[in-house]
Formats: C-alpha cells, structure tokens, sequence
C-alpha cells in the first residue's frame, strides 16, 4: 500500500529545496547533525581510535547496504544479507581451518581459497533468489525471507551456533585489523566497492538497466533489455558482497559465527531507504547510501560511547528508519501540494 | 477455502478428468496434511495417536490466531513484522502486570488489560505511519518490530517473568470446556469472528478492495485510513490475544517467546493461499496454512529432526508452495 507517486525527478519546476533534496540533502543534513552533536556530546568521539574504529564499522555496513541497494534499485528485496553474511563467515574459517590442516605453509593462498569459497557461496544463494524471483516471479521479500530461514538454519546446524576458530593469524592482523596509509583496510575494500558501484550505475549499461527494469520491468523488457539477466546480476552480485561482508567480518573477529548478520537485514535497508533508495525500485544511488552508512555508523558509534544498552540501540535504528522515512514522505507531500 | 481454482470445481455432470484435477487442487491442503501425517505415521506410529492430534490441535490453535492475525492485514497488500516481537512484548508486559497486582487469579485482567493495551498502541501506530503518512509497511512493521524487541527484552532484563497468578495456566491453558481444550475453543471463535467480519460487514469488503486495488478503493469512496489503522490494530490485538494464551501455556512472561513467529504466521498464511499481493484469501486459507505448519512440525519433532534443520524445512515449504500456489492461480 503506498499509492503516493514515488519520488522521482519532477522536472517541471526544480527549486533550491528540491534540488537539495533530490542531491541527497536529508542523509547530509541528518550526517552533519549527527556529528556535530556527537562530537559536542562526547569530545572522545574525535579521537584518532575511535574515528578508525566508526571508519571500520561503517566499512562494514556500506557493503552490504550497496549490496541491499542493488537489489532495490532492481526492484527487488533482500532479507537474506544478514543470513548471507553468517554462512559465508563460517565457510571462511571453515575452509581456512581445513585448509591450514592440510598446507600449514600455504597461509595466502589458503586465505585466497577461503575467499573464493565464501564469495561463491554467496554467488549461489544470489543466483537461487533471482532465479526464484525472476524465472517463477515470486515475491522477492517471501523469497528471501525464507531464504533466510533456509541459510541460518544451515549455518547453525553445521556449527550448532559454536564459534569456528583456528582463522589465520595474518588474516586477522592483515585484513581485519589491518590498516593501508593510515585507514583501515575494510575502509579501502568498501571504497573500492563504492566507486565500483558508482561507475556501474552512471556509465555501463548494466547500471541503466538495472534502474529500467526496477521502474517498470514490462516497459524495460519491451524496450529490449534482458531483464531476467539483469536481475540476475543484481542479485548475484549482492550475494557476493554480502558474502564479502561475512570474509571481512570473520578477519576482524578472529572466528567464524554463525550469529553474526542478525540485525543486518533491518540496517542494511535502512541505510538504503535513509539514503533515497525507492522500495518501488529504480531509484537510488550508491553516494548517497553511503552516507546514510556513514550516518547510521556515526549514531551507533555515538550510543556506544554514551553506554546506551545495546538493545536500546536496537530500538533507536528502528526509530531512526521511521523518522526518517517519515520526513522524507511528508516533504514529498509538501513539494507535491 | 478460499482457494483460487475453488469455484471452477463446481461443474455439474459426470467427472472429467479436468474436474477432478480441479478438485484436487482446490483440497491440495487438506490432501498435503494428510499425507504428511500418514508419511511421519508410518517413521513414528505415535504421529497417528489420538493423544498426538489433541496435540496438534492445541498447537495449531495458537499459530493459526498469528495466521489469521497477520492475514487481516496481507488482504489490504500490507504486512505486519512487528507480530512476533509484539508477542514476546505482551507476554513479559502483561506478566510483569499480574505481578505487580499480586499474581493473585483477579491480576489476570490486569493482565490481559495491560497486554492488549500495548498491542492496540502499536497496531496504531503501525496503522497510522503506512497509511496516513504513507510510509512502506515491510519497513514500517521492520522498524517497529526492533523497536518492540528492544522493548520486550529491555523492560524484562532479558529473564523471564516468573510468579503468575496459577488461575492462569489451570484456566488458559490446561482447562477445558465441554472436553475440548480453552486455546482451541479461542481459536474457533477468533476464525468465527474474522470470517464473519470477512464476509458480512462493510470494513471485511473494505480490506479486499483495499487489497486488490487501493486507487479503485479510494474511487469507490471509501476510506482507507480508518479501515487500514483498524486492520493493523486489529492485527496486533490478536497477536497480544495469542500472546497472552501462549504466556499462560509457559507459565511464564518470556522475553524471546515470539522470535519466530512472524516467519511461521506469514508462512502459514501464504502457505494457505493469502494472496501476498493483496485481495485474496482468508481466514480459512490461514487455519489450513496454520494446520499444515503445525502438522509437519509435530511430526519432525516426534521423529526426531534437528530444530536447526526444520528451520531449513520451513523455508523451502515456504519457496514451494509460493510456486504451486502461483501455478493453481495462472490456470
């Protein structure tokens, strides 16, 4: 139910306010509020550690949020990040367990083949969704939903919710805890992963036809885009981020778990909806669910050093998402009247 | 029930074969629950025990009042995520409530006062924020689910509320009424009630139309944001109805008692055939739905499967019987 016409660019007459608002000005404002009362709140914010620590946890938020945006922007839905992101972690450390049992000396490679191996599995569940939601066009957010039953109900099984040590210790110091020019390695793979994403959305034609088939998928296939392959990429390629995710957790963890990801689903689409991202599909850009990443890192970061209970803090993401997708519906409304 | 081949089965005549495949259609679930039953019965004689179907019945009492519950609101193309959690919130408020009046047997009003009181609060807001600001109501209901978590796990300090008033379990749980067991007769009356109000007032019509085609609804004149913000109320209060017999089956107000079922409700209701996109099906298609779930759930236990892998079970029965009921509407 959502019969208000969607938020796209009305051409007709483009004031001040609406090209701000159409350049992703709530997630700026929200960003720049969010920082400057953290930082006035709780001056330790600033410190060198922390803002490495914020870095990090948003490095592993954008991830699978682009991931999430993806499949949105094609019109889709991804329960299943969080999911996603728990099995690829523990067949990370499981293969890279495994794997040092057999070539003790063989520490990159093995790395290298645990990567592989979590990034197609992620791969595979992201090829099943856009085979389900494309070939036999169910509802993704069903699809998924149980998809997420399917995959966590395998993770646990495997590994009965117990821990898989026994990671590469160069993978963690490397990788996970790892830092290049002073910034945090995941910080590097994330923005590589952004830029990725921003040249795919403004300059292939695989960006273009992501948007034509999440706005109006009878309109795109007539107009001759592959639809049912877009998708398909779409989904897939959110898989392997989402896997991506799930590697670049286990590294800074030091061990693969099964339990990881659970509240991702909720935050991931938070950041893509904060970040303009359309539910109807065909709309959103990756710049912009950055900063809602950014944003949503900044405030979980600001409530840990405040020592608000992590459950509160559950209770405030959920707020945040309805705020601010609220205000984004009543200044719709407002431009449209 | 509400079956979408259900009324091509009506031909008159002598059976063709056609027919017969329509009616077989139109029973697939009775047919599948039999079926499961008679599969697990021949693994494990003591699915078939008629102390085992008493079981089953109870069970599915209480999953079918989610069902039903959460498809109010899939007939108008909404969704409810907060259910599950609005259930672990009920249970350990409406406890913390007898409690704090005693745990004598009259603190059981309290009780369902204070639950049912929080659920209508968040239905209505859940009511109000999709249909009269507009907002989504996956992420809505997503959003409002983690607020409610965090509530029902804030509000207990993630223990149980223990202490109950023991009227509550002997009466709620346990007692019987003309030999059938309190949860069953609650659901018979919850379906009673929603049937009726499916098929014979103004706002059961609304939540179709509503569903089917929400430009038409508003055409046709009428209004869709009291009809919306009952349905979700409506929807949260059941959940806290359910909530409040599943408290009384445990004894106690459990922080986590509703982790799953927003999964096992939508399941069972689109297991039963409510349409996702709105306009069809009914609280008929959910209690089969619910049944069925129930049904395959009793029997893994009693055979003995890992909980971990029913979890993987009930997502694929999911995927499937999306497939077979998309394949039962196209024909």
């Amino acid at each position: 139910m959502a019969p208000l016409s969607a938020a796209k660019p009305a051409e007709h007459r483009s004031s001040l306010l609406d090209r701000f608002l159409m350049q992703g000005g709530i997630v700026i404002t929200f960003l720049i509020v969010a920082v400057v009362a953290t930082a006035l709140v709780e001056p330790r914010f600033l410190n060198r550690l922390n803002l490495i620590n914020v870095m990090r946890n948003f490095a592993l938020l954008l991830i699978p949020s682009l991931a999430q945006m993806l499949v949105m922007t094609a019109g889709g839905f991804d329960l299943s990040v969080g999911a996603v992101v728990a099995i690829s972690s523990v067949v990370t450390a499981a293969v890279m367990l495994v794997g040092s049992g057999y070539f003790p000396d063989m520490e990159i490679a093995i790395i290298l083949l645990s990567l592989v191996a979590a990034i197609g599995v992620g791969a595979l569940v992201g090829l099943t969704n856009a085979g389900l939601v494309a070939s036999l066009s169910l509802s993704p957010f069903m699809v998924t939903l149980a998809m997420m039953s399917v995959l966590m109900g395998i993770a646990l099984y495997f590994t009965q919710g117990i821990p898989i040590y026994g990671v590469a210790q160069s993978f963690i110091t490397g990788v996970g805890r790892g830092q290049f020019l002073g910034l945090p390695i995941v910080l590097h793979v994330a923005l590589v992963v952004l830029i990725g994403c921003i040249v795919m959305q403004r300059f292939t034609a695989l960006g273009r036809h992501i948007y034509a088939v999440g706005s109006d998928l009878r309109s795109a296939r007539l107009s001759g885009v592959a639809t049912g392959r877009t998708l398909a990429i779409a989904y897939v390629l959110a898989g392997m981020l989402a896997a991506l995710t799930g590697f670049l957790m286990t590294s800074r963890l030091g061990s693969g778990q099964s339990t990881i990801g659970g509240t991702l689903a909720l935050e991931t689409i938070a950041a893509a909806v904060i970040g303009g991202v359309s539910l109807r599909g065909g709309v959103g850009r990756a710049e912009h669910v950055a900063l809602a990443a950014l944003f949503l890192a900044v405030i979980a970061n600001a409530m840990n050093l405040v020592q608000v209970d992590s459950k509160y803090q559950t209770l405030v993401l959920g707020a945040v998402l309805i705020v601010a997708l609220a205000i984004d519906r009543l200044l719709l409304r407002k431009r449209q009247a | 029930m509400s079956t979408p081949s259900g009324t091509k089965a009506q031909s008159i005549g002598p059976l063709s074969g056609a027919a017969v495949k329509d009616m077989l259609l139109a029973a697939r679930l009775p047919i599948a629950i039999v079926v499961t039953l008679v599969l697990f019965g021949i693994v494990e004689p003591r699915v078939l025990s008629l102390g085992n179907f008493r079981n089953i019945a109870i069970q599915a009492s209480y999953l079918s009042i989610f069902a039903m519950a959460q498809t109010m609101v899939i007939l108008t193309r909404g969704f409810d995520l907060s259910l599950g959690y609005t259930v672990s919130l009920v249970s350990v408020a409406a406890s913390m409530a007898m409690v704090a009046m005693g745990g004598g047997d009259a603190s059981i009003l309290y009780g369902v006062g204070a639950g049912v009181l929080i659920a209508a609060l968040i239905g209505l807001a859940n009511g109000l924020l999709i249909a009269g600001i507009g907002i989504n109501p996956l992420v809505t209901t997503l959003g409002m689910a983690n607020m409610v978590m965090a509530l029902a796990s804030t509000i207990s300090g993630g223990f149980p509320v223990t202490g109950l008033p023991r009227g509550l379990t002997a009466e709620f749980a346990q007692g019987t009424l003309l030999s059938i067991p309190i949860p069953i007769w609650f659901a018979g009356l919850v379906f009673a009630l929603l049937f009726l109000t499916l098929k014979a007032t103004k706002f059961g019509r609304s939540l179709y139309i509503i569903g089917a085609n929400p430009r038409a609804a508003v055409a046709a004149g009428i209004r869709t944001l009291p009809v919306l913000v009952l349905a979700y109320t409506l929807c949260a209060v059941l959940a806290a109805l359910g909530a409040l017999l599943l408290t009384a089956r445990t004894g106690s107000g459990e922080p986590n008692l509703g982790g799953n079922l927003t999964l096992e409700a939508i399941a069972a209701a689109v297991v039963g055939g409510v349409r996702l996109s709105g306009g069809e099906g009914g609280v008929g298609a959910a209690l089969l739905g619910a049944l069925f779930i129930t049904v395959l759930s009793n029997g893994m236990n009693l055979v003995q499967i890992d909980g971990y892998l029913q979890q993987i079970c009930l997502g694929v029965i999911i995927i499937v019987s999306l497939i077979v009921n998309r394949d039962v509407a196209r024909r």
